[in-house]
């Protein structure tokens, strides 16, 4: 595993900006429609790049994810962005008859999902999508936890037909992987840190702080915590998953989502029908979130159980739920 | 403005539309006839006129799309693209059941959908709202690119309840999308009721037009007038375009028409020979503008259509073939510049092979030469003009003369027949009941030589021989005097209707006691019935309902 060994800041979206334009120079079919949120989500860039290749509707969700759906039957690979607040909530009804049902190439891609996304309070705090996207046939969900994931996702997912659905945080982050790293797919996840006693699942922002955890874990409390990256939450890696059930016995699942319906229920379809083993499911409990300055934005998350410290605690306890 | 339509052959194949849709619905047990039903002139001439699509290669890539965003019409759709060739048309008959790949709203077509859906189905709907959005990226691939493709999109009114309609309809005018037609089913009924009281649409025009439309409204049930506001809006730019379609919903079948108890219910299975027979029953008016005052034709064909004509006939007399001089295609390309009402042009002249380039030109829509006037060969060559001018050919035939068997060969090519039943040449001439029988053993040949175009009876149709030849076999009633012999045109059409209506429910109610159910149709009948109860003599019937 390549991982990053310099401390490198960068952004989700910028990457996923960036992205765009390096498909777009290559593939004339690339088509992005955006939602009086384009510099937000920088689609602006692919925009500013290929004028008449942006379309922005305004402030109209519905008509944001339904107008992709007909770009997309007349041949285009269409990219179809807003705020994850907006976008499966508030067009739920598109997505699923428009987009789902008929099997479209329109790849949802949202940001300022989760808390991180800070002052502007629970009602932009997005921590329902997951579940309520992968509930959808024909869909697939990616989480994708720093720059580097999102640059190798993109271009996967404008290679694979049919609907995608991915959030982007809002926050800049360290990046995960090394720059060269390139080992992702759909329906995969990875393993960042190999591990004995137990594994830590997790997506997007919250891998970097199962990492932090699985460090002192190991040297504090001496437990060997296997961690993974799940960016693909459907398809779920159900081989990753069985193997961290057999090989460590338990698993933690940490998300800035609710703890219903998203990653964590993912893994517990597979330990339960596959090889039964404590798991512990940490997110956003079944409550609503509120605003914190960018400044208090890691104590928002450990009031609502997103901390290191939490993960740790969680370990603990949930070894403790093991057969001995 | 010449519309270069095959009317008859679009008036039938709509109504096989309607029939296809009701044994659907019928056979299902369920569906919705009502919105069939407004729309199938709207997809009728769609699909057999107006869009460039091909039935054997539906991803043809420089085809038109249809999509519809009200699509629980799906029946009615589904009849279309049957009737257009997309599928077989027995495939109605698993509608809405288990393993159907006519499910019960349209499911566009993949491979992943293959089961459950055909080649021709551009998007699936059901989730009122949508399809216009849609429509509305389909049309910006297609502009961006170049491409000639249009977008036509069925939106209802119910439907524009939706709020996301009208952030479609700001978007198309964003994105000046000239290559989108909207066409509103506009038949004021959605599922708890009337669309003014469960939320109210007027002024529907002004609000199209606020958002920067352009919007065209015709009367939806008129062929004509569908066809006409297609070609109009195509000279558009820089626009999209709205046909306000009015229409009664459940239009074709009496009692369900304009009725929210038939939004989505499907008639009982008994009914269907009835029902067949009613869409089969339709009457169409033609009057002739040759009778009452000779001037003026421009007045007669204004107030004619004001009162609901469905056709004009013209008298094409040149005073050799027959003995009196009416008028000639000059006169007809005056008029066609009036009124987009169909032309049913009667050549009653020598040679027709020599002129009848002149009618086409003129704008008719239907022309009819004499079988005493041409050879097979001459008739032949002259059908061939008519059908490559992709209007309407017929022939027609005198009380004197023998039905020709050369005729026989040619019966798909043939719309219209006329059984004349006067001998022509004069306006005002008197009924002559001896053609009845010929007329009903001509139709009798017709009907085994599986004859699928109309009967004109032409000669002394008025309100007290209607039935009579409706009974014959004809449909369509050339009208001279009994239209324009008294001044009161609106009245006298009126009249028409009435007894066209007295001839209909007759004959459905005969089929109706031959079927054993006379009391039960009466019963699912009985508002349509009530006024006309005299005429039936059902006034006891009915009575044993109450």
């Amino acid at each position: 595993m390549q991982l990053s060994d310099k401390n490198v800041i960068s952004d989700m979206r910028t990457a996923y900006g960036k992205t765009l334009v390096d498909l777009g120079l290559k593939d004339p079919n690339i088509i992005c429609v955006g939602a009086d949120t384009t510099d937000s989500l920088k689609t602006k860039m692919f925009g500013d790049k290929f004028p008449n290749r942006l379309y922005n509707v305004g402030i109209a969700e519905a008509n944001l994810v339904s107008i992709a759906a007909g770009l997309a039957i007349a041949g285009k690979v269409v990219f179809a962005s807003t705020y994850a607040a907006f976008l499966p909530g508030r067009c739920l009804d598109q997505i699923r008859n428009a987009i789902c049902y008929p099997f479209l190439d329109v790849k949802l891609v949202v940001s300022h999902a989760g808390l991180t996304v800070g002052p502007d309070g629970a009602s932009h705090q997005q921590i329902e999508d997951i579940s309520i996207m992968r509930s959808l046939p024909n869909m697939r969900v990616l989480v994708p936890s720093d720059s580097v994931s999102v640059r190798n996702l993109i271009p996967l997912l404008s290679n694979t037909p049919g609907p995608f659905f991915m959030r982007l945080a809002r926050p800049s982050n360290s990046n995960i992987y090394d720059d060269n790293f390139g080992q992702f797919d759909i329906g995969k996840g990875n393993v960042i840190r190999d591990g004995s006693d137990i594994t830590l699942i997790s997506c997007g922002l919250m891998v970097s702080k199962a990492i932090d955890a699985a460090l002192t874990l190991e040297k504090e409390y001496a437990v060997s915590c296997r961690v993974v990256d799940m960016y693909s939450i459907k398809p779920i890696d159900v081989e990753l998953v069985y193997h961290a059930a057999v090989d460590t016995g338990a698993i933690v699942t940490i998300e800035e989502h609710s703890t219903i319906g998203g990653l964590g229920s993912a893994v517990c379809e597979v330990t339960a029908e596959n090889h039964p083993v404590p798991v512990n499911r940490m997110g956003v409990g079944d409550t609503f979130g509120e605003s914190a300055r960018e400044t208090e934005i890691e104590s928002l998350l450990s009031k609502y159980g997103l901390s290191s410290d939490h993960i740790i605690e969680s370990v603990l306890k949930t070894r403790k739920r093991m057969k001995k | 403005m010449a519309l270069k339509m095959r009317y008859l052959e679009l008036n039938r194949k709509i109504r096989d539309v309607r029939m296809l849709a009701i044994q659907g619905i019928a056979e299902a047990g369920s569906g919705h006839p009502g919105a069939s039903f407004s729309a199938a002139e709207i997809m009728g001439v769609l699909y057999f006129h107006k869009m460039k699509h091909n039935p054997s290669n539906p991803l043809w890539e420089e085809r038109d799309y249809f999509v519809n965003s009200k699509a629980h019409s799906a029946p009615g759709f589904y009849a279309a693209l049957a009737t257009a060739g997309y599928i077989d048309t027995k495939e109605i008959k698993t509608l809405r059941k288990l393993g159907s790949r006519l499910q019960g709203h349209p499911v566009r077509y993949s491979e992943r959908q293959k089961d459950h859906s055909f080649p021709g189905i551009e998007y699936s709907g059901g989730s009122e709202g949508i399809g216009l959005s849609v429509s509305i990226g389909i049309a910006l691939a297609k502009k961006r690119d170049g491409q000639k493709n249009r977008v036509y999109t069925l939106i209802g009114d119910g439907e524009s309840n939706e709020g996301q309609i009208w952030e479609a309809a700001m978007a198309a005018s964003k994105f000046k999308l000239d290559n989108l037609v909207a066409i509103l089913d506009r038949n004021k009924i959605q599922q708890d009721g009337f669309t003014e009281e469960i939320m109210p649409l007027d002024p529907v025009r002004d609000k199209w037009a606020a958002f920067n439309w352009n919007v065209v409204e015709v009367n939806g049930h008129k062929i004509e007038q569908i066809i006409d506001a297609l070609s109009r809006v195509e000279r558009v730019e820089d626009k999209p375009s709205i046909i306000i379609a009015n229409t009664t919903k459940g239009k074709g079948i009496k009692h369900m028409a304009n009725n929210p108890q038939w939004h989505g219910k499907a008639p009982p299975k008994k009914h269907v020979p009835i029902l067949l027979e009613e869409l089969q029953s339709e009457i169409l008016i033609a009057p002739s503008i040759i009778a009452g005052e000779p001037e003026n034709y421009e007045e007669k064909v204004r107030r004619a259509e004001r009162a609901g004509a469905d056709l004009i006939h013209l008298d094409i007399m040149d005073g050799k073939f027959v003995p009196t001089t009416s008028f000639f295609a000059d006169t007809i390309k005056h008029l066609r510049k009036i009124s987009s009402i169909p032309f049913d042009a009667h050549l009653m002249i020598e040679k027709p092979i020599n002129h009848v380039e002149d009618y086409i030109d003129a704008g008719c829509d239907i022309i009819t030469v004499h079988v005493e006037a041409c050879s097979e060969a001459e008739f032949v060559e002259i059908n061939k003009m008519i059908l490559k001018a992709g209007i309407s050919p017929g022939i027609a035939i005198n009380p004197g003369t023998q039905f020709p068997s050369w005729i026989i060969e040619h019966l798909d090519n043939i719309d219209i027949m006329i059984i004349m039943s006067v001998n022509p040449g004069f306006a005002g001439q008197k009924f002559i009941p001896d053609t009845l029988d010929k007329m009903a053993e001509i139709v009798k040949t017709l009907k085994s030589n599986n004859y699928k175009g109309f009967i004109e009876a032409d000669g002394g149709i008025d309100a007290t021989t209607l039935q009579q030849v409706f009974d014959a076999g004809a449909r369509i009633m050339v009208a001279g005097n009994a239209v324009y012999g008294s001044p009161d045109i609106n009245s006298n059409i009126i009249q028409l209707r009435h007894k066209a209506n007295v001839a209909i429910e007759t004959k459905l109610l005969e089929l109706a006691t031959i079927n054993d159910m006379r009391s039960d149709w009466i019963k699912s009948r009985k508002n349509m019935l009530i006024p006309l109860a005299k005429e039936l003599s059902i006034e006891e019937d009915l009575h044993a309902i109450k």
